[in-house]
């Protein structure tokens, strides 16, 4: 009896060897992404040479995103990592540790940080500490929302695409290289549509529009926030409703997963617009970039004519 | 001369008006709030703002607990657990220290010592890894888990019973190897030495002990034991860890933990010891900032004195809902039997609530009902616990 438990023990060992052999050998690039809007344009420039996965689904708030064990199995057979950055996922650190992948550690060819290079926002020059909230060191760092960040974000990409898969480099610039010209081209007519709104005042549950505003001219007056990370406190909102009655405020963005009482109650004190966006690939249905902001200007532009 | 002097002047001053020049064009793009990196920002552990400098942070631990008890000694007192102070960083490509120094309080008496100390070998060979010094032993789900970081004021009864106040924390080294197969197994084999503790009996002579199957032992040749029981000397541990999404927003974790060795107080009462436990980790994220959490580890111990053989087993449950960012909600069952020869079963119920202001700041109020040992003694506990710093921990 004994001895046939062995025999089937080993028996579904090389079972589950043998079937993650193949799982992980289909000749494809094995990406992963901390996020769904990173995801989404790798899979733009892999094309079919590429199998990526995110680690997040884009209705998670990316900064409470709890490690688990089965991502350290698709980190172990990524030969990509591409991260967000600036300390947002920085809870993937643990588990690139655990996954033992040399090649997708920190300046190996498969680690690729996506903010390098982009015009980061909210830099802080003075010292940080928590008195401030919850600020990160080196910047403000949602700026995937950005539109003006996605060009350098598809070249980071690109990098390290073409270093894990040198031959797929002509196939992998080609098509960032077609999706670029299309982004441009759908940019350009989001730029049309949110022209007639630059300088308007508008106010955001957390820091995370920034990157958007700044791009399309909106003007951030405020946050429901006191501090990025603290909740909003009656002191803090009975000040920002007369500031947005004085300064006329007409629209308040705030994100899926932020409870949505508190946009809605300063929305009736004030008449402002109080919209819930996706801001992030995968979120209220979306399914790539386009749809994403796609959705983003339809709504702010309707909300605020 | 006149040319020297000029040329003196260049050197002394040149490499300042460059700074300055560098210096200013940094400080009006930070001024307008906008910069470009040309490196990607480092890891945790490697977030010093300085270059050379470890990731420093100083954990605090603040708790107070009232109770019915009149022979309870720590009660109706607000006072610091523990302050910790870590240093954490980078030694080599894939290998990193991390340096765990605690102020621990026990009773009146503030002690100084490594919580932990170790370094990691992140990958040695293959899929296997390495550490070597001082750990918190990977022996279930909470024995690792420094007690800041747990989500309950105090340890699930049966840890303290088998292990002790601190838990299973040896000095020695572990290899741990993740299985090449489609979901995550890992499997740890480590060796530890434990310090022994000195002899303090508290009684020399016991007589008429029952054992954990209700057999008598009528002539008791142990001498008399001390208030805490743990392991000591040689310890091995092994555990198996197995994990596996169930759907996309929930995650099963199931575990297998041994270890073998002596008591802490061999040189007394030359005992074997060996503690097998399983554990059970259920995880459901409804939303973004919601989870449910199922834990549970059942351990059981074996204690070989030379008069005979104990058999004790224990267990804690716990189940918490996280409502939003900051409040969580839990309750907690322990029942445990001691490891000493004269059998006594402990048995409680926990609620917890937990406001979290930060990841490593928030408090958290606990209400214990004993049922069993000590006898109907309710408790509440206060902590305060906080970081400041960049401060991380291993996936636990």
């Amino acid at each position: 009896m004994f001895k046939q438990i062995i025999k089937l023990l080993i028996l579904f060992s090389w079972f589950l060897l043998l079937s993650n052999t193949f799982l992980y050998a289909a000749g494809k690039v094995e990406v992963v992404t901390t996020s769904g809007d990173l995801a989404d344009l790798t899979e733009e420039i892999g094309g079919d040479r590429v199998k990526v996965v995110s680690l997040s689904r884009g209705e998670q708030d990316l900064h409470y995103v709890e490690p688990r064990p089965s991502m350290v199995i698709k980190l172990k057979n990524a030969d990509l990592l591409v991260k967000i950055g600036m300390d947002l996922d920085i809870w993937v650190d643990s588990l690139i540790n655990a996954s033992r992948n040399s090649g997708i550690v920190y300046g190996a060819k498969g680690y690729v940080d996506a903010s390098v290079g982009i015009m980061r926002l909210g830099v802080p020059s003075i010292k940080l500490d928590a008195s401030m909230g919850h600020l990160h060191i080196y910047g403000n760092p949602h700026y995937l929302i950005g539109p003006q960040n996605i060009p350098v974000v598809l070249e980071n990409i690109l990098k390290g695409l073409v270093r894990v898969s040198p031959g797929d480099a002509e196939y992998f610039r080609k098509n960032k290289n077609e999706y670029l010209s299309k982004f441009n081209r759908a940019l350009s007519e989001w730029e049309k549509q949110m022209a007639p709104f630059k300088g308007f005042k508008i106010v955001t549950y957390h820091k995370s529009w920034e990157y958007f505003a700044h791009y399309f001219g909106l003007e951030i007056m405020g946050n429901l926030e006191p501090k990025p990370g603290i909740p909003p406190s009656p002191s803090h909102l009975d000040s920002l409703i007369e500031r947005m009655k004085t300064e006329k405020a007409g629209l308040i963005i705030q994100e899926t997963f932020h409870p949505k009482r508190t946009g809605e109650m300063v929305a009736r004190e004030t008449g402002a617009e109080f919209l819930v966006l996706p801001a992030s690939v995968g979120a209220m249905g979306t399914k790539n970039y386009f749809e994403l902001f796609d959705y983003i200007v339809k709504e702010i532009c309707s909300s605020l004519k | 001369m006149l040319k020297y002097i000029i040329i003196s002047l260049n050197f002394i001053f040149l490499p300042n008006l460059i700074f300055g020049q560098e210096k200013a064009e940094i400080d009006l793009a930070r001024s307008a709030g906008i910069s470009s990196m040309a490196l990607p920002a480092p890891l945790s552990g490697m977030s010093g703002m300085s270059s050379n400098l470890p990731d420093i942070s100083v954990i605090g631990d603040f708790y107070g607990k009232a109770s019915n008890s009149k022979d309870d000694t720590v009660k109706d007192k607000l006072t610091i657990r523990s302050i910790e102070l870590s240093l954490q960083g980078y030694l080599y490509p894939e290998m990193r220290a991390d340096i765990f120094l605690a102020m621990h309080k026990h009773g009146e008496i503030v002690e100084a010592e490594i919580c932990e100390g170790y370094v990691s070998f992140l990958k040695l060979f293959n899929n296997l890894s390495g550490k070597i010094g001082k750990v918190h032993v990977d022996f279930g789900k909470i024995n690792k888990v420094h007690q800041h970081h747990r989500p309950y004021v105090d340890q699930p009864q049966v840890i303290t019973n088998f292990f002790g106040d601190h838990g299973l924390v040896g000095e020695g080294a572990s290899l741990s190897y993740l299985l090449p197969l489609p979901f995550f197994v890992q499997f740890d084999v480590s060796a530890w030495q434990i310090p022994s503790h000195e002899h303090e009996p508290e009684e020399q002579d016991v007589t008429g002990l029952i054992d954990a199957d209700g057999n008598n032992i009528e002539e008791i040749l142990v001498p008399g034991e001390c208030s805490e029981f743990g392991m000591g000397g040689g310890v091995y541990t092994s555990r198996l860890w197995l994990s596996f999404p169930v759907s996309g927003k929930s995650e099963l974790e199931i575990g297998a933990s041994g270890a073998t060795g002596q008591g802490s107080h061999y040189t007394h009462h030359k005992d074997e010891v060996d503690i097998i436990g399983i554990d059970v980790t259920y995880k459901i994220w409804p939303s973004a900032h919601t989870r449910l959490l199922f834990q549970s580890e059942y351990l059981k111990l074996k204690r070989v004195v030379p008069p005979g053989e104990l058999n004790r087993r224990g267990f804690y449950s716990f189940l918490e809902y996280r409502f939003n960012r900051y409040w969580d909600a839990g309750v907690r069952y322990d029942h445990a039997e001691n490891a000493f020869p004269v059998l006594t079963k402990h048995s409680s119920f926990s609620g917890i609530v937990t406001r979290h202001l930060t990841e490593t700041t928030g408090w958290r109020f606990q209400y214990k009902q004993n049922f069993k040992e000590p006898d109907n003694i309710r408790e509440a506990y206060i902590q305060i616990f906080f970081g400041i710093g960049a401060h991380s921990h291993p996936l636990e």
